[in-house]
């Protein structure tokens, strides 16, 4: 009799400490993935970071025409200077099939931690068409700034189609 | 006090079991209702199915739904449903009207002859102007088509999507119907059966018939043909002031088409209407259920026939939306809730999916001033024409 309780009181503690083996091993898990689940804080102004921006007052003055003006400013909004900024600017159609599409490029050495730096472009604006006078569409212009150390940035401009020709 | 002892372990352990169980409901928490998709101006629900610039038309979704093609600057593309990915099918001068899927996977697409001839004086009730039809070959066979016919005036796909019917333009006045198989090849043509130029067509639900939408000389006029044994007959012969917009679309409980004046340039506020006729009868009505102010303009039944998808407008001043009638009750419902988007119109600018459960509908924004975006061209929506999935199950 005595052998017999001996027994189960063996095979009860081996139950528990296996069982908090097991409850050990669950915590541990469900903690690593609630962790993987929590979003992370953003911190303010840490790292590199840039933006464009395109003066609107200029992009609305600008004329379906060639050598037209326009100033790309490139702001370093992090805490480390930029260098090496390579600008790419496009000029293509908002109709597809015309597959004319003109490129613009510049480099910008660098630009100080929260400085920014103005670039300014000669960019031809006459129809992409060749069999066009006037572009009977929309022009989209899309600015590119990137750093060799994977820093973007992206600026778009939809510039409306002008019902006339344009003067000047 | 050995029973006890026991006991308590035995206590224990189920305890540290119990809570084994508990950690397990810290980790599933339900994302909250509708938060994952924001509102595009068309309502709830309705999601991108494109991005980016281009004008884009005539969309048709493939068999198994994950795909979908249409016409972007008059050139033929297909995308995957879920992502970008766009896949080019012709050169970018090709002129494309339709696309559809066809059964083996390809895409049959309906093209223009010599669009640059179509400003020529033509003879009344022939606007000249014809089309070829075209298979896609394997994508290594970069851009080449496969012609099936010319001479093509519109396209239905056949019955269960496999095939093709085809109007075609067999003389000045005339038109014929040409059936296509799934290989492609021309399995039967009704010659010179219809006076007049066939602008629209649409499979019975059976797949027995025809109706189609012919302009003649003088009058538009809807005819409904056998395709068993070639013979057709007028269903109803409109007004001279009077046309067909589109293609008439045959339910489960008649066919309805678009008529208005055709003197009033077509756009999405002109009062064009939308009406009923019943397949044996010769008495065209306003479609029951609509209401008198309703202005129509695209239409297409559902893959069952028994619900109509029709963009339209309550009234003239209401904005544009896209709706859904049940044709056994006349049940007629909004499938989205425009916010001064413009959803296009034109006969070929939306598609069921083949499960019958979304519309494929094309809209943009307000597009007339400069606008400036932190984002590349290609991921803009409301800036462009872009293609919006609208979940209409519930309809």
């Amino acid at each position: 009799m005595r052998g017999l309780v001996f027994w189960i009181s063996g095979a009860a503690f081996a139950f528990v400490v296996t069982a908090g083996a097991f409850l050990f091993l669950a915590n541990l898990s469900s903690n690593t993935s609630e962790k993987s689940l929590s979003p992370a804080t953003p911190s303010a102004a840490s790292g590199p970071s840039l933006s464009l921006s395109l003066q609107k007052d200029q992009l609305s003055s600008l004329k379906q025409l060639k050598d037209q003006k326009l100033t790309v400013t490139a702001k370093n909004s992090g805490d480390e200077e930029l260098s090496g900024i390579s600008l790419t600017l496009k000029v293509s159609s908002e109709d597809t099939s015309i597959p004319e599409v003109r490129y613009y490029r510049a480099t910008v050495d660098q630009i100080k931690a929260g400085k920014s730096s103005d670039t300014p472009l000669d960019i031809d604006l006459s129809p992409l068409d060749q069999n066009d006078e006037i572009t009977s569409t929309r022009t989209i212009i899309e600015v590119r700034a990137t750093t060799p150390s994977g820093v973007s940035a992206v600026k778009t401009a939809i510039l409306p189609t002008q019902t006339s020709q344009p003067s000047g | 006090m050995r029973y006890r002892l026991s006991a308590l372990a035995l206590a224990a352990a189920a305890t540290l079991l119990a809570g084994c169980a508990s950690s397990r409901e810290v980790s599933i928490a339900p994302l909250p209702a509708g938060e994952s998709q924001a509102d595009l101006g068309l309502g709830p629900g309705v999601r991108p199915l494109s991005s980016g610039p281009g004008d884009k038309s005539a969309p048709n979704w493939s068999p198994d739904e994950s795909r979908i093609s249409f016409v972007l600057d008059g050139y033929v593309v297909d995308k995957p449903l879920n992502t970008q990915g766009l896949r080019r099918w012709t050169t970018k001068d090709f002129g494309a009207e339709e696309v559809e899927y066809n059964s083996k996977g390809g895409l049959t697409i309906l093209g223009k002859d010599n669009p640059s001839n179509s400003k020529a004086p033509q003879p009344a009730g022939d606007s000249g102007a014809t089309s070829s039809i075209y298979q896609t070959l394997p994508r290594k066979e970069s851009f080449k088509l496969n012609k099936i016919t010319g001479d093509a005036l519109a396209i239905v796909p056949g019955q269960d999507g496999k095939g093709l019917v085809v109007a075609l333009k067999t003389n000045t006045f005339q038109s014929g119907i040409a059936i296509i198989g799934s290989d492609g090849r021309v399995e039967k043509v009704y010659k010179n059966l219809i006076g007049g130029r066939v602008m629209g067509l649409a499979l019975s639900p059976k797949g027995d018939q025809l109706v189609l939408s012919v302009q003649g000389a003088a009058t538009f006029a809807l005819y409904a043909l056998d395709l068993s044994d070639g013979s057709s007959r007028v269903l109803a012969r409109l007004k001279p002031d009077l046309e067909i917009f589109g293609a008439p679309q045959w339910t489960s409980h008649g066919i309805y088409y678009v008529a208005g004046d055709k003197n009033i340039e077509k756009t999405d506020a002109a009062p064009y209407k939308l009406y009923k006729i019943e397949p044996d009868s010769d008495a065209p009505e306003p479609a029951p259920g609509v209401g008198e102010d309703f202005i129509a303009s695209s239409l297409r039944a559902s893959p069952d026939g028994e619900r109509l998808a029709v963009i339209g407008r309550r009234n003239p001043n209401s904005l544009t939306n896209l709706y859904i009638i049940n044709v056994a009750t006349n049940d007629l419902q909004a499938a989205t809730s425009n916010d001064d988007m413009e959803i296009k119109t034109g006969p070929e600018d939306l598609a069921w999916s083949r499960s019958g459960e979304e519309v494929a509908i094309i809209a943009s924004g307000a597009v007339a001033d400069l606008k400036v975006h932190a984002a590349p061209a290609s991921s803009l929506l409301a800036d462009f024409y872009n293609l919006y999935e609208v979940p209409v199950n519930e309809q």
